[in-house]
Formats: structure tokens, sequence, C-alpha cells
């Protein structure tokens, strides 16, 4: 009797295993911005954003939130030119949420569909390739989020009446860490 | 002589005149028409609620703006005038709309609003994606929340006035930049010019018209450093990058804007008189050819990247 009421606690213990919590936290990230101008080429960094992956019942979310003011591009007068338009100080944050299956974190290319917060406007970029590498406890995500300012209804800022190109794609590069 | 200087001085207060009427009409380009939308947040028993997210949609754009009660209750937007959705949000509490306020430039529209506590059993979802808490089965939240990764609600809340702060000084960097643009204009002409001016073999006229030439110049000039000097600093911004060449710049080619015409004019009367120009005023050329140059590299050096 004993023995059966073990063995029926254990297979009802299986699934339990099977879904255990886990929790992420970002321990080091960078996100880029590249813009294109006829007479400029240029990178805004981030090394500010924060982030949290939950897995619960074999599913995943996560959440990353990087301050706009976060990015340095070398040049105050051009930081400040792009907060404003991208109204950054109206809206401080860009966010960006995915879910995925569990199962799919240990792939070593993950396609993400991505929900992007940004300039009051949400976007969501479907099926966006990053690649994963492990080392030691840390898994990093790299990839590059195909976004153009038309997705936030951002008018493309101008130098000497040229307008920069719509596309500004985001290069990120995030290593995560489990929380213990 | 003094029809010389009649003649002169009309043709220097019609180069005045435009570069002040630039300085006049220019702002009333920036004029933008503001209203404020303010209220309290309320619970039922009228004890404020503190860090409600009250969130104001424009009808016609589109455009949403969050922001947070503070400890009082009261929530603060500057909004440009227009029709506005306001959802309110707060936890323990159900999500209450008012479809439509309308506010007005100049003028201050009070909404308050009072929420009603939300059923025990109804989970609490923002309509904020970034907020969203979505309980699972065990009734423990499953997606992270901003406030998991240490982001307060202030820290995430919009500042209005900041951001109107910003657009202000980029409306005006923009005219600044475009009136500087526009100066490089009557500057080539006052230096291609110049080469019939100064000779010994010159004429009256091609003096006049280099002399009106650098008067249009130097409206200019002073209509394109009015949009530097006045556009709003925002405050803990530290000077990095080209901007800072472009800004050094302005200590060559801004006493320099000075200095030439004055050398100018007296440059101008020793050749009225038949003279050779002698003295302070031979350095007119040379000044002005280092205030130009100096102008040159400051546009160029927020145009390229070197």
């Amino acid at each position: 009797m004993l023995r059966k009421l073990l063995i029926s606690f254990w297979l009802l213990s299986l699934p339990a295993l099977a879904w255990a919590d886990s929790q992420w936290a970002l321990e080091q990230s960078t996100l880029t911005y590249h813009v294109s101008h006829p007479l400029h080429q240029f990178d805004g960094v981030s090394h500010a954003a924060k982030g949290k992956g939950i897995c619960r019942e074999g599913e995943c979310n996560f959440l990353i939130a990087a301050p706009v003011k976060s990015f340095d591009s070398g040049d105050s007068n051009r930081d400040l030119h792009m907060l404003q338009v991208t109204r950054g100080a109206e809206f401080p944050l860009v966010t960006v949420r995915t879910r995925l299956p569990e199962s799919a974190t240990t792939s070593a290319t993950i396609n993400l569909d991505l929900e992007v917060q940004f300039a009051g406007q949400t976007f969501e970029y479907k099926q966006v390739p990053f690649k994963r590498s492990v080392q030691g406890s840390e898994t990093r995500i790299r990839g590059t989020i195909p976004v153009k300012l038309t997705d936030f209804k951002i008018d493309p800022p101008t130098l000497l009446t040229m307008p920069i190109k719509n596309e500004i794609p985001v290069r990120v590069d995030l290593s995560w860490g489990p929380i213990r | 002589m003094l029809a010389n200087i009649a003649r002169r001085s009309r043709t220097c207060l019609a180069g005045l005149a435009g570069a002040l009427l630039i300085i006049i009409w220019a702002p009333s380009l920036m004029a933008e028409v503001m209203g404020e939308l303010t209220g309290t947040v309320t619970d039922p028993a009228g004890t404020p609620v503190a860090f409600a997210f009250v969130t104001t949609t424009n009808v016609e754009t589109g455009r949403a703006l969050p922001a947070a009660t503070g400890m009082d209750g009261i929530f603060r937007f500057t909004l440009p005038s227009g029709n506005y959705r306001i959802k309110f949000e707060s936890r323990d509490f159900e999500t209450q709309e008012i479809p439509e306020a309308v506010v007005s430039a100049s003028s201050r529209v009070i909404e308050n609003c009072v929420l009603e506590a939300v059923a025990q059993t109804q989970s609490n979802i923002t309509s904020d994606p970034a907020q969203k808490t979505a309980p699972s089965p065990s009734g423990k939240p499953a997606e992270p929340s901003l406030e998991d990764l240490g982001i307060t609600p202030s820290q995430a809340k919009g500042n209005a006035r900041e951001q109107a702060l910003l657009d202000r000084r980029s409306h005006m960097l923009k005219i600044h930049q475009r009136l500087g643009l526009i100066t490089i204009a009557p500057l080539g002409a006052t230096l291609i010019t110049s080469a019939f001016a100064g000779g010994r073999e010159t004429s009256r006229a091609s003096r006049d018209a280099h002399a009106a030439l650098g008067t249009a110049t130097v409206g200019m000039y002073l209509s394109t450093a009015y949009f530097a000097i006045r556009a709003p600093r925002v405050p803990g911004t530290k000077t990095r990058g080209p901007i800072r060449l472009h800004k050094t710049l302005a200590w060559i080619h801004g006493p320099g804007m000075i200095l030439t015409p004055i050398l100018g004019e007296m440059a101008f009367a020793q050749k009225s008189r038949g003279e050779r120009v002698h003295g302070i005023a031979s350095a007119h050329g040379p000044v002005a050819i280092v205030t130009a140059g100096a102008f040159g590299l400051a546009v160029v050096s927020v145009s390229f990247k070197f």
C-alpha cells in the first residue's frame, strides 16, 4: 500500500518537475541603434538596460527596459535631438517583451516575437532571429531588431535638410544569468 | 560726403531691417498651442489614490501620454489643444475611462476621477503591456513587470514639461541651422565681390555692392546666432562630440562678424577719400577671411563625421 502511494506521488510530481519555475536576470547588455544619413553614419549605444525572465509551466516571459536617455552617440547635441524626436521625455523607457516556450530557450537559434514599446507606440516584430550561446552560467543572446522609424510614427530627423534613413536597426547583445 | 554717408546708411539699414524682421517673425513659428489638463484621483471615500496611472490619448492622432498621480492623488498634463481620452488605472481598483475631454489653448481643464475598488476575485490587468502582470493558475504573476526590474513609477513617468523644452530647443536649433546655411550665400557673395572692392581701380558701385552684401551677411549671421543663444539649455547635459568644436569656433567668427564691418567701414571711408587703405583698416580683409573660414568650419563640423 505504501509503495503504491509513493509511486502515485512520484507520478503526480513529474509535471511539476518538468515545469520547474526558473527566473533569469539580465546581467550585461549592449543595445546599439545604427543611423544612416547621406553625410553621416553613427551608432548610439546603451548599456543601461534591465531585464528579467520568468519561466513557469513550460512558458517563459521576458521583459527588457532601457531608458531612452541612456543611448550615447558620442555627441550630446545629436543625443538631445534624438531624445526630442523620439519623445524620450514623454516616454522615458523603451521596453521589449517576448514570450517563448521554455523548450525553445535551449536552441542555438531562437526566433522571437517581440513587442516593442517606444515613443508612445507599440509595434510587434515577428520571428526575429537571435543567436544563443552559453558561457558558464551565462546565456548570451545576440541579434538585430529591424526597427523602422515609421513603426513608431517618428518623423525622420534631418540634417542639412536631408532626412536620415527610415531603417534604424538595433543590435542586441544580452547576457542572462539564472536567479538563484 | 554727407550724401555718401546717407546712401550707405540706407543700405545698412535695409540689411539690418531685413535681419530684424527675421528675428521678430521667426519666434512666431514656435508658438505652440498648449493647455493644461489636471485632476485628482480618489477612492469612493475621497482618499487620494497615489501612483495611479493616468493615460491621455489624443483621439485624432492616437498619441498616448502616460503619467502617474502624486501622493496627493493629483495628476497634471500640459497638452496641445485637442480631444483626449483619459484612462485611470491603479492596483486594487477598477480601470476607469473618460471618453472625451477637450483641451484648448491656454486653458485649464479639470477632470477628477473616483476609482471603485475591484472585486477580490477579479485580477488587476492594466492596459499598458509594460505594466501588466498576468497571473498564472497558481496565482503568481508569470510576466515580469517594470517594478520587478527595479523601475519605479516615477522613473517610468513621462515629463511633458521636459518634452516641451526639448521641442522648443530643437525647433530653435532647426531655424539656427537653416539660417546658418542661408547665410553662406551672402557670405560667399561678399567674399567674391571683395575682389572688385579692394583693389586700386575699383568703382564706387562695386564697393557699395560689397558693403550691402556684407551688411546682409552680418544681419543674417546675427539672426542665426540669436536662435543658438536663445535655444533653451537642457539641465544636466554635458557637451560632448563635434558640437564642442562648433561652439568653440563661435568665439572666432562671433567677434570677427562684429570687427569685420567696423574695419570695412573704415576701409570704405579711406577708399572713398581716394586714399590707399591703411592703418588698422588694412586688417579688414584678413579678419574677414579668418571669420569666413571659422564660420565655414563651424558648418562643416556638424555636417560631416570626421
